[in-house]
């Protein structure tokens, strides 16, 4: 089985369980990013530290390059979606079309039965066959990202760290003596210089919008940005509170109009999340209109309780209670509602 | 499982005469060759032997020959100490080159010219082969304060070889000095009779047998050439540091067999790289780079249509066969080749890359167990 190694200490025990097992274990180390990096998973030190691990674990270990399809897939989505106005993932989608689509069709193609790979996320077997579950550790669980998951590459997925704490995980690592132990979690895009942040990154790829921020209720404008791109609804930053010291949120981006409408919390919760219906995935039976479920809408976001509909205007969730807004181009994944751990499927909010 | 080692490029096998000629240097006292004991002067005649072999088999006197650490090491101490020298006494300096040069080159130029001030390079195209452009280098050799001329002797990726009788009588016309990356052609040439116009040349021991960490800057005439680490003042100030008795030897030790088993290996592994190239040109997709030019006996560089080296390696490796992408970035993943780019194929046949490359060892039962293994990964790859 090919274990992907990102050269994190997840994935450096997923491998050490695996050949422990007594499993026939190849540890491959994606190569994603060709520019400068300063976090993430993809440097030279990363690769270094990945090809270590498994000569200590005494398995084979391959470099395989993805720079191309990670720029193709993941970078240049990430710039387009932002000049379009949304807020994309670009972690999800790393996982979705790099590690689970061109990852798993080449391990098929080189003979390997399985991938495995060191996210906090577990597989439960149900009478449907394997279906996502939550990691063991709730502070860790990264079932989130794992969200657009079908049926077969479930049915060829192992992962073999998701019912271990991220203690248990390093305590593995540093018994078994590999080098990856106390290495710090990778936090950030790992494209984006922390150093540097978002806002260089995009400003060195396409032209950000200046926009007028506009008082929802009074019509005031209160303030400017030279980055309109970067506001999201919801954001509190960079937002002024109003005279009496209420705060207040960015409630509506139109890069169109260079208008950012800004309002106070009432002004932006909201009951519906629009989805884009293209990019409906189901883990297994797809859902139909009226299934109520739990809605998460960040990597480690509270969950949602909401029913899932299609309406004349196509797919939404209607949340029982309002809450914040969810920007166009984020991703929901739906958890069963009767089984809060398990993903029933996923969706990009439009 | 059987092994079969088409990698000579990357690394050749080292050679079991070097391993003995190496060995008495290598256990107990080895003396220090710059000091003035019996045991130091043992060291210095044992480097001073092997100083002698090197020059003599490159056309050079042996004070011109300045031992390295390797190819990497005589490329950066041919462009940046030359061009170093050239600057101090003359001020601005031009470099002119192929961009189809090996990284050691293309990364010393790129040091070199962001060091000094009112240094620059001078980029000479090639053909869709690969070859230099010698209309477009004779203008660029006739521009102002050309300091160097760098054109490697063969390609590491293609094994295309350069025009550099051609390209050194130029460069002398035009007073400009001249290098070349002997590294991928040392195995194939006799050196002596190398290009007689041609300044410099730079050689790597383990690509011919020889240990890492050898090798050698062989400067044909007096040139001025600027220490790139001046340490102890020795190799007459070209080089500081201890000489390393060991690698001159084995690296003297490695080319003088390869002199002198020259004939009989061109003849038998060109047969082998024709033979590769005809079976494997048969297969779906397959196209042998260059295949009309000029090449080393000993790669056969290959592209195919719609498979990405990375899962044909792959294949490969599980079946014994050791081979190469050519290009791969120090992550050891497989990268674009900027000398295919420069020879205009595209990225998305560059993708599906593999260079066999030979020695004296390859057998033809080697040859055969590759076009059987290629052929299966290439079956198994296209779904057929």
């Amino acid at each position: 089985m090919l274990v992907a190694m990102s050269g994190g200490v997840d994935s450096s025990v997923a491998a050490a369980l695996l050949r422990d097992e007594g499993h026939d274990v190849v540890g491959a180390t994606l190569k994603l990013w060709g520019g400068a990096s300063d976090s993430g998973c993809c440097s030279v030190s990363d690769v270094d530290d990945a090809r270590r691990v498994a000569q200590v674990l005494g398995i084979d270990h391959h470099v395989f390059n993805y720079t191309e399809e990670f720029d193709r897939h993941v970078v240049t989505p990430f710039v387009e979606g932002y000049a379009a106005g949304l807020n994309p993932n670009p972690c999800i989608e790393c996982n979705r079309h790099i590690k689970f689509d061109l990852l798993f069709e080449r391990a098929e193609r080189l003979g390997f039965d399985a991938v495995a790979t060191g996210h906090h996320a577990q597989l439960a077997s149900t009478p449907d066959g394997p279906r996502l579950v939550r990691g063991a550790d709730p502070e860790k669980d990264q079932s989130y990202v794992l969200g657009y998951l079908t049926a077969r590459q479930l049915d060829m997925l192992l992962l073999p760290i998701g019912h271990l704490t991220k203690a248990a995980v390093r305590g593995h690592a540093e018994r078994v003596g590999l080098r990856t132990w106390d290495k710090p979690d990778s936090q950030d895009v790992c494209f984006i210089e922390a150093s540097k942040g978002r806002e260089a990154f995009l400003r060195s790829r396409m032209p950000l919008t200046t926009a007028e921020l506009v008082d929802v209720r009074s019509g005031v404008v209160i303030g400017t940005t030279d980055a309109a791109e970067l506001m999201t609804v919801g954001q509190r930053k960079g937002v002024l509170p109003d005279r009496h010291g209420e705060k207040r949120f960015v409630t509506k981006v139109d890069l169109g109009a260079r208008r950012i409408t800004v309002g106070r919390l009432e002004d932006l919760l909201t009951s519906t999340i629009d989805l884009d219906a293209s990019t409906l995935t189901f883990a297994r039976a797809p859902l139909t209109s009226g299934a109520r479920g739990w809605f998460q809408c960040s990597a480690h976001g509270a969950p949602l309780a909401g029913v899932l509909e299609e309406s004349d205007d196509g797919w939404r969730i209607v949340l029982d209670e309002p809450a914040r807004p969810v920007a166009a181009g984020q991703s929901v994944v739906f958890y069963a509602f009767d089984e809060p751990t398990m993903v029933d499927g996923a969706a990009i909010v439009r | 499982m059987s092994e079969y080692y088409f990698d000579h490029a990357a690394s050749a096998p080292r050679r079991d005469e070097v391993a003995d000629a190496m060995a008495p240097w290598m256990h107990g006292v080895v003396g220090n060759p710059s000091g003035s004991h019996r045991a130091a002067r043992l060291a210095r005649k044992a480097v001073e032997d092997a100083r002698d072999v090197v020059a003599q088999l490159t056309g050079a006197a042996p004070g011109n020959v300045v031992f390295t650490a390797g190819g990497t090491e005589a490329c950066t101490l041919a462009v940046a100490g030359t061009v170093r020298a050239y600057h101090r006494r003359m001020g601005r300096a031009v470099i002119v080159h192929p961009p189809t040069e090996h990284h050691a080159v293309l990364d010393a130029i790129t040091m070199t010219t962001s060091q000094l001030g009112d240094t620059s390079a001078h980029v000479v195209g090639v053909d869709s082969d690969g070859v230099v452009d010698l209309e477009e280098l004779t203008r660029a050799l006739a521009g102002p304060s050309v300091a160097l001329v760098s054109v490697m002797a063969a390609n590491n990726e293609t094994g295309v070889a350069a025009p550099l009788d051609a390209v050194a009588t130029m460069a002398k016309a035009a007073g400009v000095l001249s290098h070349s990356d002997v590294v991928a052609a040392a195995l194939w040439t006799d050196l002596a009779s190398l290009a007689p116009d041609l300044d410099m040349l730079s050689l790597c021991g383990h690509k011919i047998g020889g240990p890492v960490n050898s090798g050698a800057l062989v400067l044909r005439s007096n040139i001025a050439v600027d220490a790139l680490m001046p340490g102890g003042g020795q190799e007459k100030g070209r080089r500081g540091g201890t000489v390393d008795v060991a690698a001159c030897v084995g690296f003297a030790t490695a080319l003088a067999l390869a002199n002198a088993e020259r004939e009989q290996v061109n003849a038998r592994v060109t047969a082998y790289r024709d033979e590769l190239a005809t079976a494997l040109s048969q297969l779906e997709g397959c196209v042998v780079t260059a295949s009309s030019a000029r090449r080393t006996p000993g790669t056969v560089h290959l592209t195919f249509a719609g498979i990405a080296s990375d899962e044909l390696l792959f294949l490969l490796d599980q079946a014994g066969l050791y081979a190469s992408a050519a290009a791969s970035c120090s992550s050891g993943a497989v990268v674009s080749s900027h000398v295919l780019t420069a020879m205009g194929i595209s990225p998305e046949r560059a993708r599906g890359s593999l260079r066999l490359s030979m020695g004296a060892e390859t057998t033809a039962r080697d040859v055969e167990a590759a076009i059987d293994i290629i052929s299966a990964a290439h079956r198994r790859l296209r779904g057929d």
